[in-house]
């Protein structure tokens, strides 16, 4: 429709590896709770990493749209998946815009998932209230010792480099945050236990500890004091990703729900025949359509370079709110079988629940729609 | 060495074709189209001869309507070098007779000199399986239709050919015709990356005007249908009763 034919292209590549590669995996992997290694290797070679990274640094340079059907088409295969997607995305984002030639480097290493990243903000103080973050990193000579706890780290397990929010002047509020690239690898970095969650399992999230770790002069990413500012540049970005991938788990549910729905018989018919069932697969899909429309609009309002704050936040909290509703539908269309273990609608349910929840709560959001509308006004 | 790998843009794989209303043909309005997958194995095994080393240049063609650039893109996408598109038809619903894409092939090869054409054994719309082995009796190459291994050697190609028998190895002369069988290889996923650099990868356009071959049909569709509903099967108690059934109602004992 709006989409030029090299964005289609695109999303047909992410779509016929999501459905080849990812899907028929997906139930072994939140089984197992693994990390699927094997499977971001060949995502790699397929360029599904990285989507905005310019073409110098080896990625494909492609806009926000882009991204977001990419998000999409992969969460339609496994959340967690996607979840990695944006992960890297956010993570390469901040290396092109605020990194040193030096640091930029890493680029290539870790879009082809050599370097696995993550990115270290929450702590067991500071949840939605960045603002209260207690891990510092205190100057010393060249460099900076840093010290503290972060908690529920996407990749923490696993990562090789941390890119880790700490204070570094205690003074100065939000403009006393930085952000240094850590090697979670060095003396006094401590790994907690892996988390143990509700959904998106194949997702390795876990705490950091971090006690007297030494920092070169190389381990900080853009200016000093800039930490809260640069991380909140990037949130836009990360918004509209999560949005896509609140569409792709609801889309994966309304398609195995039609299908059910055609071939499951009661009463001498497919329960596709009965109303209460059609209007079930129709709210799934005018609200699926509808959020995939926001997502769009916000990616190609940061595209554009247009004020996109708002519409962010309406696509990351309208999207979150509709995949959780929707794959309840979805369990509804299966009756008891989707209640099972094994039914991909199951997982699916229990996958939606978090997009609700990270990448800034649904009730954050709505905080930033409220506060938009009252500075700028309603007209859109 | 140059190869020229024809591409045909077809009713997606995925899509249920479903048979137009007046019998006429297929539907293919607002239907998903994308590369004919035996094509896709043939571009593949020409980029993967190239990764060898063995061939230096990959010509895609595609023949049809304009639209067909965007297989033409995959193509370029997947490891081609550059691509042709003729201008055969400005009707979607026209199919180009594997007599007349055998001919336009035919001008295209006396006018590129390639060493090899690789294609795809059949498409997957009309399942002629026609157009590989009429462009190697226009040109008098030699042919290996239904390659599941091509090797290159000495200035010819040792092609195993999947035969009812089972396989069969020929050794060619080069130039020759090569179609593809689905064991041929496993078709890479266009990388992100390259489908940016395809963007830049010259795509010609030509027509059949300028060629100056006919194209004007010999065929005629008289009517397309859909194929019977399958029935339900039916429970047998005994051997005896499924060995009766076989020979008296279903006549194939």
């Amino acid at each position: 429709m709006y989409l030029n034919e090299t964005q289609e292209q695109v999303r047909d590549t992410a779509r016929d590896f999501a459905d080849e590669v990812i899907r028929p995996v997906a139930e072994a992997l939140d089984r197992e709770e693994r990390f699927p290694a094997e499977i971001y290797e060949e995502m790699a070679k397929v360029g599904l990493f990285g989507i905005g990274v310019p073409e110098e640094f080896g990625g494909p340079g492609f806009d926000t749209l882009t991204y977001a059907v990419v998000m999409e088409e992969l969460s339609r295969g496994y959340a967690s998946i996607a979840d990695q997607c944006g992960l890297v995305e956010l993570i390469s984002t901040l290396l092109v815009r605020h990194g040193t030639d030096v640091q930029k480097k890493m680029l290539p290493e870790i879009i082809s998932m050599r370097r696995k990243v993550a990115y270290c903000i929450t702590e067991p103080e500071a949840g939605t209230d960045v603002s209260g973050i207690r891990t510092t990193a205190e100057k010393d000579g060249d460099g900076w010792i840093l010290n503290g706890g972060k908690l529920w780290i996407h990749n923490a397990p696993v990562a090789d480099t941390g890119f880790v929010l700490a204070r570094t002047d205690k003074e100065a509020g939000n403009r006393g945050m930085s952000i240094f690239i850590v090697d979670l690898h060095a003396n006094g970095v401590e790994r907690g236990p892996k988390e143990h969650k509700m959904g998106q399992r194949a997702s390795q999230v876990g705490g950091l500890n971090f006690s007297d770790v030494r920092l070169g002069r190389d381990a900080l990413l853009g200016e000093a004091g800039r930490g809260f500012h640069m991380m909140m540049s990037v949130l836009d970005k990360g918004r509209v990703g999560i949005a896509a991938l609140a569409v792709g788990i609801a889309q994966a549910g309304l398609e195995a729900a039609v299908d059910y729905a055609g071939t499951r018989k009661q009463f001498g018919k497919h329960i596709s025949e009965f109303q209460g069932v059609q209007w079930l697969l129709a709210d799934m899909a005018k609200d699926i359509e509808a959020a995939r429309l926001l997502v769009h609009s916000a990616a190609v309002k940061i595209d554009r370079g247009h004020d996109a704050t708002r519409s962010c936040s309406m696509a990351k909290c309208f999207a979150g709110d509709m995949a959780v509703a929707r794959t309840a539908d979805a369990v509804q269309v299966f009756g008891g079988s989707g209640y099972i273990r094994g039914f991909e609608v199951e997982r699916l349910y229990r996958d939606a629940k978090i997009t609700q929840i990270y990448e800034g709560t649904n009730q954050i959001q709505r905080m930033i729609i409220a506060r938009e509308l009252m500075k700028k006004g309603a007209r859109a | 060495m140059k190869v020229i790998v024809p591409v045909k843009r077809v009713v997606d794989y995925n899509v249920k074709v479903r048979v137009r209303a007046d019998g006429s043909g297929v539907e293919l309005t607002n239907v998903k189209m994308s590369m004919n997958p035996f094509d896709e194995i043939a571009v593949e095994e020409a980029v993967r001869l190239k990764e060898k080393g063995i061939v230096s240049e990959i010509v895609a063609v595609s023949i049809g309507v304009k639209q067909a650039q965007d297989v033409l893109r995959t193509a370029l996408a997947m490891g081609a070098d550059r691509a042709i598109l003729v201008d055969a038809t400005s009707d979607v619903n026209q199919d180009i007779e594997p007599l007349a894409v055998a001919k336009i092939l035919a001008r295209l090869v006396e006018q590129e000199q390639p060493d090899l054409v690789i294609a795809g054994k059949q498409a997957i719309d009309n399942d002629l399986n026609a157009t590989g082995q009429m462009l190697a009796g226009l040109l008098g190459w030699g042919q290996a239709t239904f390659a599941s291994e091509i090797k290159i050697a000495d200035g010819s190609a040792i092609v195993t050919r999947e035969v009812d028998g089972g396989l069969q190895t020929v050794r060619v002369s080069l130039p020759a015709v090569i179609t593809a069988d689905l064991r041929l290889n496993e078709p890479r996923y266009v990388s992100l990356p390259n489908i940016m650099k395809a963007k830049k990868k010259p795509l010609e356009e030509r027509t059949v005007a300028e060629l100056d071959i006919d194209t004007t049909p010999r065929l005629k569709v008289v009517r397309t249908i859909e194929p019977p509903q399958r029935s339900a099967g039916v429970r047998v108690s005994s051997v005896d009763e499924l060995i009766e059934k076989l020979k008296n109602e279903a006549g194939v004992i």
